[in-house]
């Protein structure tokens, strides 16, 4: 079966520091991201799967090297222009969440909803059935980051990440400072919104989370060490953690 | 873009209401400074010229003495090219002494007019009629303000040793005189009472020549034709006025306050600028994070700069008009405060013009300020903004800091030297602004001279007599105030600011107002009676009451023009002038013809000063205090913000509320110590250049002021006491603080 490329990376070329102290995450790094998959990376620490992350996605730019995103090469692209980019074809969600204190989960939500839509009673009723769908009760939605859980804060940060429909959904290590029932709740908004067709890319160590990924790609030594393609998630079946285990085991995890 | 922006403005503005509530006072109070200064500076010059055409002011008044009057003068005047029209009007000049002038004794040469003659020129606007049987006088606005005399009231003028009391039946609005900055000013006689008074002054009987000029003809051409017509025809000129010096004189305090006022606004803005540069500064290093995310989900630099300069700018300008609008209700009681010194009055109304500028000068200062400090988010990098990494950064609350204390302590600086040498060493402060001011001044009765200094000089309460007298003489440019002494070496004033007092008799040093006319060294003629002399210019001396329209003359170089100094200036050892006088008046009266207690004048003149320079100090050391409370407030809120982390684990560890808070209040002291001090230290050098160029605006070109380095200290030590409590008041939220919330976060 042809899948149809969202992002394709090639030669990419990262470093960081200067002089003796360059330190070179990877050199010469090719990568594929298809359309309606759920791609997880997974690395040791320091492999370099977030600053991949966020170069695919624009936040970050690679020092040499192509991503043709959608066709478009976003390396070429400046800084104002990566912005105009990234609202219409990305959603991130961070791992210490960063929702707008002392602003609303709904205000938060507009504030990125402004940004592709006009109308602001369209971006509130589109949050209100995300909420919905992301289970953060009606009497939460004008409660401040500050005053809600973990999970809801990170649930409202996905809400936040989708709400402008994008193309793909960035996710780093998004339950990392969760515990394991607000994780849980976490990566159950993430599979629902793959099954709706939502392309997601996310980084994690966590195995728990990667279950939940069609497809896993290992970074290592700079490249793309292997990958695993795990199916659509159904539940945590013993036969797909297997399958994890055995190949996070030969990439030597 | 700016509907984009609007949540994020909105979240701004929500989040740092204390902030921008502080921003906004400084700015309101910023607005209603500046626009006080600029309402005045656009209207009272305008309000003036109005006034003064609305009256008929003529643009040259002449004066010569009756004696050498003669009725083909005015139509040769009127044929001088230039001059549309004049008007004769006569009156009587005399040196009087107003007694009880703001409580003291005033001399003013006063020239009294005929209240109901007929006038085209010069005319009298009276504002009460009194029908009463008694001698009635209508005094000028100043001298009710200024000399505190209401209707109703007597007033006492002592013309050569005899008093002429009348009954104030009501004030003059007029434009020729106004106040006493001209050394002249007018009194105005009903019919009956003006014929009698003439009658007995009939040697002093003046005629005034009154001219309306053609438009762009220049003054100072028509003033030495006619004066050089008079002369030609041997009649000395008594004194010529003009409107350019009536107006520069009577708006002089008025446009030092425009002045002191726009330099105020000037360092209030400097300082709300700093501010509004140290909370972007700070807003971006304390959310760094949270402005990587809105680059993440798709915020341009420009949209994230433009919710965080729109802030400061909506505020900024809310604060303006608000500050505008609230200037209005203090501008009628600035301009009645100005309308003494000036002798006219009007209401300040809502000026367009300044309201626009005030308001364009402000948000556009504020805009560009914050822009500028908000421009690094364009380099920003969204990922390096979420992992916290930023370029180096200065240390910004420490600059600012100390930007506000050396500033804060300049204005302290300067109120505290004000208030030192009006208060404490009012003779640093009189010697500035008047003349020689000795205890006691004797007229002696004629031929009488040489017997009272005698008598004077044995007299042990006496430390030194000086003949010394200040009369009225001629010169080519008009009337002068000369001061005439025995030996300029023995007085204690010496208002010589270039070059050097006279010696000889053919000597002469001229005031400020002629310095330009007259190099050091040049030749003028000076006349009194019917004599006329030459005289060298040695140098020049200032003089505020006159205008600078002085000279100093030797008793020798007086005598070559017919006068001799008939007065004696009495420095007493202690302050008891009143004893004094009133044992000379008993036992000596044969040899006094007039007494003058000028002690008890320059007391009254220092406590007026005092007063208007305590309310100055006060004034400056409450703006003083705002400012460092609305900077300490920025400051801390940003700290407390920052350092939450720091606090908490403090609190962990044991330390207290009370202890956080005062550490963190002491961290302020050494730079607060440090810059009130450096800028204390250098006051003692730039403040009597500061001085000088102050008070040379009304005149005063040589400053007597002293710096007190124990003044300096007390400011210091009390600007970094007010500053640490302040600071300990505002730090008090620390106690908010607890060590829960470090899990919490």
């Amino acid at each position: 079966m042809n899948k149809q490329v969202v992002i394709s990376a090639r030669h990419l070329k990262k470093s960081f520091g200067k002089d003796e102290n360059v330190q070179t995450i990877y050199s010469d790094l090719n990568i594929d991201i298809y359309k309606g998959d759920f791609t997880v990376i997974m690395g040791s620490s320091g492999a370099g799967k977030s600053t991949l992350l966020y170069s695919l996605s624009g936040m970050d730019k690679p020092d040499s090297g192509e991503i043709l995103f959608d066709g478009t090469d976003i390396t070429k692209l400046n800084s104002d222009k990566l912005a105009v980019f990234r609202r219409k074809e990305c959603g991130f969600v961070f791992q210490q969440i960063y929702l707008i204190d002392k602003m609303s989960l709904m205000d938060n939500v507009i504030t990125a909803g402004v940004l592709t839509n006009k109308n602001r009673e369209d971006i509130r009723e589109n949050a209100k059935k995300l909420f919905s769908l992301v289970n953060i009760p009606e009497l939460t939605w004008k409660k401040n980051s500050s005053q809600v859980s973990g999970g809801e804060a990170q649930r409202a940060g996905i809400v936040r990440a989708v709400i402008n429909h994008p193309n793909v959904l960035f996710a780093d290590e998004p339950t990392g400072a969760l515990n394991s029932a607000n994780s849980a709740a976490v990566l159950d908004v993430l599979t629902s919104l793959y099954e709706q067709g939502q392309n997601i890319v996310m980084v994690t160590h966590d195995k728990k989370s990667a279950l939940r990924g069609s497809r896993i790609l290992y970074i290592k030594d700079g490249e793309i060490f292997g990958e695993c393609n795990l199916g659509k998630y159904e539940s945590d079946h013993p036969m797909r953690t297997e399958k994890l285990e055995r190949f996070t085991a030969e990439m030597g995890w | 873009m700016m509907k984009q922006a609007f949540t994020l403005i909105k979240h701004n503005l929500n989040k740092m209401k204390g902030q921008f509530f502080s921003f906004g006072i400084i700015i309101c109070l910023t607005a209603v400074i500046m626009n006080i200064a600029l309402v005045l500076a656009l209207q009272t010059f305008s309000a003036y010229d109005d006034r003064f055409t609305e009256l008929g002011t003529a643009d040259v008044n002449v004066m010569i003495s009756q004696m050498e009057y003669s009725d083909t003068i005015i139509g040769e005047i009127e044929k001088i090219g230039g001059v549309m029209t004049a008007e004769k009007h006569e009156g009587v000049l005399v040196a009087a002494t107003v007694r009880e002038f703001a409580d003291a004794d005033f001399d003013m040469n006063t020239v009294f007019y005929n209240l109901d003659a007929d006038r085209r020129i010069n005319r009298l606007e009276v504002s009460a009629e009194n029908e009463t049987d008694e001698r009635l006088i209508y005094i000028p606005v100043y001298m009710k303000e200024l000399g505190g005399f209401s209707v109703g009231n007597y007033i006492t003028y002592s013309i050569n040793g005899e008093d002429f009391i009348c009954k104030v039946g009501g004030t003059v609005s007029e434009m020729q005189y106004g106040n006493y900055g001209t050394g002249l000013i007018g009194a105005y006689l009903p019919d009956a009472v003006y014929s009698e008074f003439a009658e007995e002054h009939i040697e002093n009987k003046i005629v005034e020549y009154s001219l309306i000029i053609e438009e762009g003809v220049d003054l100072e051409e028509i003033k030495t034709s006619i004066t050089e017509l008079l002369k030609n025809k041997g009649i000395s000129v008594l004194s010529v006025s003009d409107r350019e010096v009536s107006r520069q004189t009577r708006t002089m305090v008025c446009t030092l306050l425009i002045v002191i006022f726009l330099a105020l606004a000037a360092i209030i803005l400097t300082v709300s600028v700093f501010l509004s540069d140290f909370r972007i500064r700070s807003a971006i290093e304390d959310e760094l994070a949270q402005m990587g995310v809105l680059k993440a989900v798709g915020y341009t630099s420009g949209l994230i700069i433009l919710s965080t300069v729109m802030p400061y700018t909506l505020v900024g300008g809310i604060a303006a008009v608000f500050g505008i609008v609230l200037s209005y209700l203090l501008l009628p009681a600035v301009a009645n405060v100005l309308a003494i010194q000036s002798g006219f009055s009007y209401t300040p109304v809502f000026d367009v013009g300044a309201f626009i500028l005030v308001l364009l000068l402000l948000s556009l200062s504020i805009l560009l300020f914050s822009y500028i400090s908000s421009r690094k988010i364009h380099r920003l990098e969204p990922i390096n903004a979420i992992r916290g990494i930023i370029g180096k950064e200065g240390a910004g609350q420490n600059i600012l800091l100390a930007a506000v204390s050396f500033g804060i302590m300049v204005l302290l600086s300067f109120a505290g030297t004000l208030l030192y040498n009006v208060g404490l060493k009012p003779d640093n402060f009189m010697k500035t602004l008047s003349e020689e001011s000795p205890s006691v001044i004797f007229t002696a009765e004629s031929g009488k001279m040489q017997e009272l200094k005698n008598v004077l000089l044995e007299d042990n309460r006496t430390e030194s007599v000086l003949e010394y007298i200040t009369a009225q003489v001629s010169s080519p440019d008009g009337s002068l105030t000369a001061f005439v002494c025995e030996d300029f070496c023995k007085v204690r004033n010496d208002i010589c600011y270039e070059g050097r007092n006279p010696k000889k008799e053919n000597e002469i040093a001229v005031g400020n107002a002629l310095a330009e006319k007259y190099p050091i060294g040049s030749e003028i003629e000076i006349s009194c009676s019917e004599r006329t002399a030459g005289f060298s210019v040695t140098g020049y001396v200032q003089s505020i009451n006159y205008a600078g329209e002085v000279c100093e003359l030797t008793e020798g170089g007086y005598d070559r023009i017919g006068g001799s100094v008939g007065t004696v200036y009495v420095y007493l050892q202690d302050k008891t002038a009143d004893i004094f006088i009133a044992e000379y008046e008993e036992k000596r009266q044969e040899l006094i013809a007039t007494s003058v207690n000028y002690e008890r004048l320059a007391e009254n003149s220092s406590k007026i000063y005092a007063g208007i320079v305590s309310v100055v100090t006060v004034v400056l050391f409450a703006i003083s205090v705002l400012l460092v409370l609305l900077v300490l407030y920025v400051i801390l809120g940003s700290i407390l913000n920052r350092r939450k982390t720091e606090f908490g684990i403090y609190k962990a560890v044991g330390y207290t509320s009370r202890q956080l808070t005062i550490k963190t209040a002491l961290e302020f002291l050494p730079i607060t110590v440090i810059s009130a001090g450096v800028s204390a230290v250098l006051s003692i050098w730039y403040l009597p250049a500061m001085n000088q160029s102050i008070f040379s605006l009304i005149g005063a070109m040589k400053n007597h002021f002293e710096i007190s380095i124990w003044i300096l200290i007390i400011f210091v030590l009390a600007y970094t006491v007010v500053s640490f409590v302040i600071s300990v008041f505002l730090a008090a939220p620390i106690k908010r603080i607890t060590a829960y919330s470090l899990f919490k976060d």
